[in-house]
């Protein structure tokens, strides 16, 4: 009786001392955080993005918090400084891991995301996208658990000749770029791209990225007297130079450009040589209420002040992040990079609430749709050219 | 307190560790570094090997602008070289790292020679000017050949040896603290030979060097050859280390990095070579550390970036206006403190 009770005592113990074990592995099973990490530049030549950026997926990370989280599950978000560069992103990336078990991850740069892939590869827990709209990312092969938050660059190009070859066909359009990866990026494929549309590609011109006096490069672009001129590798300069120059030649060519010259405040910026300016944009503007669009309403009920176009890409990127993980844990798999990215390829005809006007389906690595907007100097905003443009 | 260290041959007098104390400061740094891989995590044995890349290439630029006085602005361009070596080689010909790194340095040196030409004509400010050329023509060189992968550069597999694929931190640790430390002895011989201190005459005063005997041209294109074969391997390593290699990677701002190294760890001294470039690397990275400690989140390390590039740039003013000889000097002030402690103090 004695040794029976003493032996029911022990498995009483045991059986306690187990379940206080277990109950917090179980407990950190059901509750465990999904980490963003983020090497984001938040200084440096890239911090005009960065910051919008950094804002864009805080905000979208503090909306799912505050609606429960991913089935019980929060969202953590774990951003650190870059300066926009290559080592420091690593470092960031390397600091981040090491201090927290991290699901998702936002990148800087291409360059970034060409550097850590092998370590993504490795190690297989993370899905990463980034600021990077580089055209070699955008394949799943060599890049398995990475994705663009839009189309990459050739798709970009490939958006803004399809819209010239409906709009005027047979027009001759001219490439002017950087002399840069990020310039050089898309312009072979493009040229290829426009002659199979009946375009035509009269000029190529390729200038140092940032340069001032354009004086040599515009009267080229003169003489080959495009209907459309395509600017791409820029930020800013020397776009505004080249319009201001071309127009006071008489030239009647309209200027386009791709996403990173495309935020509002950027063009607006180009001044009275902006008018008119048109590009290619893959999310509707913070100001733009032409539809029904629920995310924007609500990022407008938490900033009423303009948001850039890079916060935008962010906040998408965060939405992107939350579904992948969503679907995963419905699936009832493991959380890798693997699985997010299963995911992520079966969204199809999913509503990002407006921030892209039509419903997205992401085959591979890019979300290659996209619409052209024009610049309205007079009410100082960006206004739709066309209907969405999906490849 | 350091009493009675009497030297009895000309090579006690010469010797790089003349002392007990420094014998037992060198077993113990030796253990630290034996040990370091085994405690730190993936973060902090990125920033070590980050660190021996940036105190070899530092080290270079320190034998050709400290110790001999010749103003460079292209050891990045040389770091370059010698990545885009060691890519190619490791791609193409699927050569051993070792003789890779190697030949990455040679490459490198080559450049160097040929860059170092100029230093012939022109000093200061002027031969900077003629080596930021060297940049620009690596730059259009590595941007504009198909061999180098264009502006996409070149993605290069993980380094391998006996077997074991280098393609962690961890790993790379192994590899890359050696031949750091490895240097760091050549440099710091260098400079007890002939050929080191013809490298200090021309420093001091070319023209005197040049009647005591020192054949300026041998010297200083020697100078630079050296300076460039370190910036060489060390691009090498940088090369296994990101294995990824494009124009961009090597930027003016990277030699301006070094020069600043020198700079504020002390030139003309192997240490501060190594303090600088542990400054200019870590306390970007620590005073991330130490914001990160303060409570507020994403917003406050939005506020808190700049303010940090700001303070990293006060302190360099600071180490210049206050300290012009350097980290090193610091170090001997230190140093000196406790030779004479607790007579003096």
């Amino acid at each position: 009786m004695q040794t029976s009770s003493i032996s029911q005592r022990r498995r009483a113990l045991l059986l306690a001392a187990g379940a206080s074990l277990i109950a917090p592995l179980a407990h950190a099973q059901a509750g465990e955080d999904i980490v963003i990490g983020g090497s984001i530049p938040m200084t440096g030549v890239f911090a005009f993005a960065g910051v919008g950026i950094n804002s864009g997926i805080a905000d979208y990370v503090k909306i799912v918090n505050d609606g429960g989280g991913i089935k019980g599950r929060k969202l953590r978000y774990v951003p650190e400084d870059t300066g926009y560069k290559v080592d420091v992103s690593v470092a960031a990336f390397k600091k981040i891991t090491s201090q927290n078990k991290v699901n998702l991850y936002y990148g800087d740069s291409t360059a970034f995301s060409r550097t850590i892939n092998p370590e993504l590869e490795r190690t297989g827990n993370i899905m990463m996208t980034g600021a990077s709209f580089a055209t070699e990312l955008n394949d799943p092969v060599k890049y398995p658990n990475q994705f663009l938050v839009g189309p990459d660059y050739t798709e970009m190009f490939g958006i803004l000749l399809r819209h010239i070859a409906k709009e005027k066909p047979g027009a001759k359009v001219a490439f002017v770029y950087s002399d840069s990866e990020f310039g050089r990026d898309p312009i072979d494929t493009s040229e290829a791209l426009a002659k199979k549309l009946g375009l035509t590609v009269p000029v190529k011109i390729m200038t140092a990225p940032g340069s001032v006096d354009v004086s040599t490069e515009v009267i080229k672009l003169r003489r080959a007297a495009p209907d459309y001129t395509i600017f791409h590798g820029y930020i800013l300069a020397p776009i505004p130079e080249f319009i201001t120059q071309g127009k006071q030649m008489g030239m009647t060519s309209k200027w386009m450009g791709t996403f990173w010259t495309m935020d509002s405040s950027t063009v607006m910026k180009m001044g009275e040589a902006g008018d008119g300016f048109m590009g290619v944009m893959p999310y509707r503007y913070y100001y733009d209420t032409s539809a029904k669009a629920p995310m924007l309403d609500k990022i407008r009920q938490l900033h009423p002040d303009y948001q850039s176009t890079a916060y935008i890409q962010g906040f998408l990127a965060a939405m992107l992040f939350t579904e992948a993980a969503k679907r995963t844990l419905d699936a009832g798999k493991e959380l890798n990079g693997k699985n997010f990215k299963a995911a992520l390829n079966s969204i199809k005809d999913f509503d990002t609430g407006g921030l892209i006007g039509v419903p997205i389906t992401i085959k591979g690595n890019s979300i290659p749709v996209g619409r052209v907007y024009k610049a309205d100097m007079k009410a100082q905003k960006m206004v739709p050219a066309s209907d969405w443009i999906a490849l | 307190m350091r009493i009675g260290t009497l030297k009895e041959t000309y090579t006690a007098d010469a010797a790089l560790f003349d002392s007990r104390t420094q014998h037992v400061w060198l077993a113990v740094g030796t253990a630290l570094l034996l040990l370091f891989p085994f405690m730190a995590s993936d973060y902090w044995l990125y920033l070590a090997c980050l660190v021996s890349i940036n105190v070899a290439s530092a080290t270079g630029l320190n034998i050709l602008t400290g110790y001999t006085g010749l103003v460079s602005l292209g050891q990045a361009a040389f770091m370059g070289l010698g990545a885009y070596t060691v890519a190619i080689l490791e791609i193409r010909v699927g050569s051993p790292f070792l003789l890779n790194l190697l030949a990455g340095g040679f490459v490198a040196m080559a450049g160097g020679l040929i860059v170092g030409i100029p230093s012939l004509r022109v000093k200061g400010l002027y031969l900077a000017i003629a080596t930021i050329a060297a940049s620009f023509i690596a730059h259009f060189l590595f941007a504009n050949t198909a061999f180098t992968g264009g502006t996409a550069g070149l993605t290069l597999p993980p380094a391998s040896l006996f077997g074991v694929v280098l393609d962690t931190s961890f790993r790379l640790y192994w590899i890359i603290v050696p031949v750091t430390l490895l240097m760091l002895l050549g440099a710091a011989n260098l400079f007890r030979t002939r050929v080191g201190r013809a490298f200090i005459a021309i420093r001091d005063r070319d023209i005197s060097a040049e009647v005591l005997g020192i054949a300026l041209l041998r010297y200083k294109l020697l100078s630079f050859g050296l300076s460039s074969f370190y910036a060489g391997v060390a691009g090498g390593l940088w090369a296994y280390f990101f294995r990824v290699v494009t124009p961009e990677s090597f930027p003016l701002s990277m030699s301006i990095f070094f020069l600043a190294a020198i700079i504020v760890g002390g030139m003309g001294s192997i240490l501060g070579g190594i303090l600088g470039a542990i400054f200019m690397t870590m306390v970007p990275e620590l005073l991330k550390l130490g914001a990160g400690l303060l409570p507020g989140g994403s917003e406050l390390t939005v506020f808190l970036s700049p303010v940090r590039t700001v303070v990293f740039g006060l302190l360099i003013i600071g180490f210049l206006v206050f300290e012009p000889h350097g980290l090193a000097e610091v170090w001997r002030r230190i140093r000196r403190f406790f030779h004479l402690w607790p007579f003096r103090n």
